[in-house]
């Protein structure tokens, strides 16, 4: 299934709501984004993942390097990610770098 | 129907390298919308502009790729602009390569653009024969590293009395970032083993896997046995965990020191084997767990006891423990197991896979198992991840201490 972010940016939040599969071929998607949103000063980052379906390790790569791009000042917020986005993130220890939020 | 580019309200310009001030103001002032990138960036993919603009300084080969992309992307081609490295531009220009120059004023750069967008010709003269000699070169770059990349993983896995070992691994491209590593540690009397996957894959995930594995391995052979400090374990346990744990904290603190810009991160499970005992002291750095497969048939989890190596400084290791009797085995894998696919895209999954480890006579025959049943399900589906599997088997007849 094909990949899309959207983004947008109010307040110092950047929301981008991800769709379908995360994944080699659709992680450079994801790094334009990040960087378009970065451009402006952030406080925090609001990934909404409930239609995320599929995260692989090259997908979870883009997160990291978004969170390390942003720097320790900047809160990501990882929301409503399906469970098995969500194993691949705990899997991994990521989980302890970002929030993760049950969808609200 | 795509507009043209005199038709449509705003232009999507992608810049492409290091850019300067004065381009992007012009290219603003002259109502382009511009986005730019780093070659990383858009390395799988341009998203859809309508005109792509490289730096020359990007060099020729590079220049080509990008621009036989942007005519892939629906781009008619790619320009290039001068960022101060003259001996770039005009290699791009000899090839045939249309350019902007300074001064950047909106009017000269509008003009150019639009133009060059028209005529429809942005695709240079020289570039197929610059693609056809760079994608050859890297080809030959590709085979080397491939070759190199062997030499990276061990020639014969050890055999210590009473125990087989086997293992399996299956790029998905030339290179991979999957790696398993077996090393004897302390005068032979501990079994270091390994089983690693870097994020991602290709490439970059290859330069560090050779990396990761270099340090864990140096590390691990250059480290006391206990640590210091002590620890809850008995001292037969405790034996082999010094090199087990340092070598991880020191890799992550090295990553995270070096190369935490690159966003690379590996998952690693890392045990350290008492052949005599069947003592297993182990961590494992958010990869996915490894299964022991009791004589009995029942099996366990060794699940993630910290997280990746390269994710952040702060990472804690404490090491877990396992016993591996008499007819035991361990199984170790990389997410390219579970997560291969058939044609219409399902995949494996690890229920699939648990099924298929059994108890079985040899490591050898514990990854065949694994392996047809993987073969089962992908039938000739593409494989799009890389696949490694590690088997280690106590024999029945286990020597005891």
């Amino acid at each position: 299934m094909a990949f899309e972010a959207k983004s947008h940016v109010w307040d110092g939040t950047a929301t981008v709501r991800l769709r379908g599969e995360l994944a080699a071929k659709s992680a450079g998607q994801l790094n334009r984004v990040i960087a378009e949103v970065s451009a402006q000063p952030l406080k925090r980052l609001v990934l909404l993942m409930d239609e995320l379906t599929y995260l692989s390790s090259a997908g979870l790569r883009s997160l990291v390097f978004a969170h390390q791009r942003l720097g320790r000042g900047v809160e990501i917020v990882l929301v409503g990610a399906q469970p098995e986005v969500a194993e691949t993130i705990r899997l991994t220890g990521f989980d302890r770098s970002v929030v993760m939020q049950e969808p609200v | 129907m795509r507009l043209s580019v005199a038709e449509r309200a705003t232009r999507e310009v992608l810049v492409v390298g290091d850019t300067r001030p004065d381009l992007l103001e012009g290219l603003a002032a002259a109502g382009f919308h511009v986005t730019e990138a780093q070659p990383a960036d858009v390395a799988d993919d341009l998203g859809r502009p309508d005109v792509v603009l490289l730096a020359a300084s990007l060099g020729l080969p590079r220049v080509a790729l990008l621009s036989r992309r942007a005519r892939e992307a629906g781009a008619p081609g790619a320009m290039v602009f001068a960022d101060g490295d003259l001996g770039a531009l005009e290699a791009c220009v000899r090839a045939g390569f249309e350019f902007v120059a300074p001064p950047y004023s909106p009017v000269l750069l509008r003009g150019r653009i639009v133009s060059a967008w028209e005529r429809g010709r942005l695709t240079a003269r020289g570039e197929q024969r610059a693609v056809e000699e760079t994608v050859r070169e890297y080809e030959r770059d590709l085979y080397v590293a491939h070759e190199l990349q062997a030499g990276f993983l061990p020639d014969v896995l050890p055999k210590p009395p009473g125990w087989e070992l086997s293992a399996r691994f299956r790029p998905a491209r030339m290179v991979s970032g999957d790696f398993y590593d077996v090393f004897e540690l302390l005068d032979g009397r501990r079994l270091g083993f390994v089983v690693a996957d870097v994020c991602d894959k290709g490439i970059g995930a290859a330069l560090f896997m050779a990396l990761i594995r270099t340090l864990l391995r140096h590390n691990a052979e250059h480290t006391p046995a206990t640590l210091a400090g002590g620890s809850d374990l008995s001292p037969r346990l405790a034996f082999g965990t010094g090199p087990l744990v340092q070598s991880v904290v020191d890799t992550n603190r090295y990553l995270v020191g070096h190369h935490l810009k690159q966003g690379y991160f590996a998952t690693v499970f890392f045990g350290v084997l008492d052949p005599l005992s069947g003592g297993l002291v182990y961590l494992n750095c958010g990869h996915n767990p490894p299964v022991v497969v009791r004589a009995d048939g029942t099996r366990a989890l060794l699940r993630p006891t910290g997280p990746a190596l390269g994710l952040s400084a702060d990472s804690e290791y404490a090491p877990a423990r396992a016993f591996l009797n008499p007819g035991d085995a361990l199984f170790a894998y990389t997410d390219g197991v579970v997560e291969a696919r058939d044609v219409a895209g399902a995949r494996f999954g690890t229920a699939a896979m648990l099924r298929a480890l059994g108890p079985r006579r040899s490591a050898e025959e514990l990854l065949d198992a694994v392996d047809d049943a993987l073969r089962r399900h992908v039938e000739g589906a593409e494989q799009s991840d890389d696949i490694t599997m590690f088997g280690l088997r106590r024999g029945l007849l286990g020597i005891v201490p």
